[in-house]
């Protein structure tokens, strides 16, 4: 059963990565392909690590941290992108 | 000390235990003095209040990204707008952080900017077609914007 979850878990992750990346080609503003990867990057790696801890929960600690680090330093990058990407100059 | 000092050392061991999953007596001593020693700048200190509020709002945020990911796969959400938002009265740096953070977080909004008279921008995706007046018109705000802040 909880090896189905996990598979689940995985299968899901693999669709939003994939769904999040390929709009990376096309021609849209950049803020629009971040929206597209943050599904992707964030919310996919999570949902990956997420089958793989239900698989080896012995291993939690490291999986728990990667989910921590995932969240945060995605989140924070994508905003110092979206930051760039908008007009520089004016740094207030 | 004030909230954020204590979140910033229990982050600090959260971080350490996790990394080494080790429960001796040693690594314990290692891992608090670590937090300690480690430097830590001053800030502002933020109502306890206000920062459990923020972090029982970064767990319900996770759900709600799913949810929104879900959304945007589903339905095609090509509408692309800027708006400002306000930032609560009171903010201290460390909340304003985890305001950004929390926005940032789910997929269908991202803060661009943040103003110090107290405004986020923040870029959002929409239901609907897209339509090239949309983009112009969001890039003659962007510059109003500016405009404003200056």
């Amino acid at each position: 059963m909880i090896e189905i979850l996990s598979y689940i878990c995985i299968v899901i992750g693999i669709i939003f990565w994939f769904w999040g990346t390929l709009p990376l080609i096309g021609n849209r503003s950049v803020l629009f392909k971040l929206h597209s990867l943050s599904v992707a990057d964030t919310l996919g790696s999570m949902s990956i690590i997420i089958g793989l801890l239900l698989k080896i929960p012995s291993e939690w600690s490291l999986l728990l941290l990667a989910i921590i680090s995932l969240a945060i330093w995605n989140t924070v990058l994508g905003y110092v992108l979206a930051y760039c990407s908008s007009s520089g100059g004016n740094n207030d | 000390m004030d909230t954020i000092a204590y979140f910033n050392i229990i982050l600090r061991l959260a971080i350490w235990f996790l990394l080494t999953a080790d429960f001796s007596l040693a690594n314990i001593i290692i891992g608090v003095s670590i937090a300690f020693l480690l430097p830590r700048s001053y800030t502002s200190p933020g109502k306890l209040k206000d920062w459990l509020r923020v972090l029982w709002e970064i767990v319900i945020a996770i759900p709600q990204a799913y949810i929104e990911a879900i959304q945007i796969m589903l339905l095609p959400h090509n509408q692309e707008e800027i708006v400002l938002e306000r930032v609560k009265p009171q903010r201290t740096p460390g909340l304003i952080f985890l305001d950004i953070f929390l926005i940032t977080f789910t997929p269908k909004t991202i803060v661009l900017k943040y103003h110090e008279r107290g405004w986020y921008e923040v870029h959002r995706v929409r239901r609907g077609k897209r339509h090239n007046k949309d983009i112009e018109r969001s890039s003659l705000m962007e510059k109003s914007n500016e405009e404003m802040t200056q």
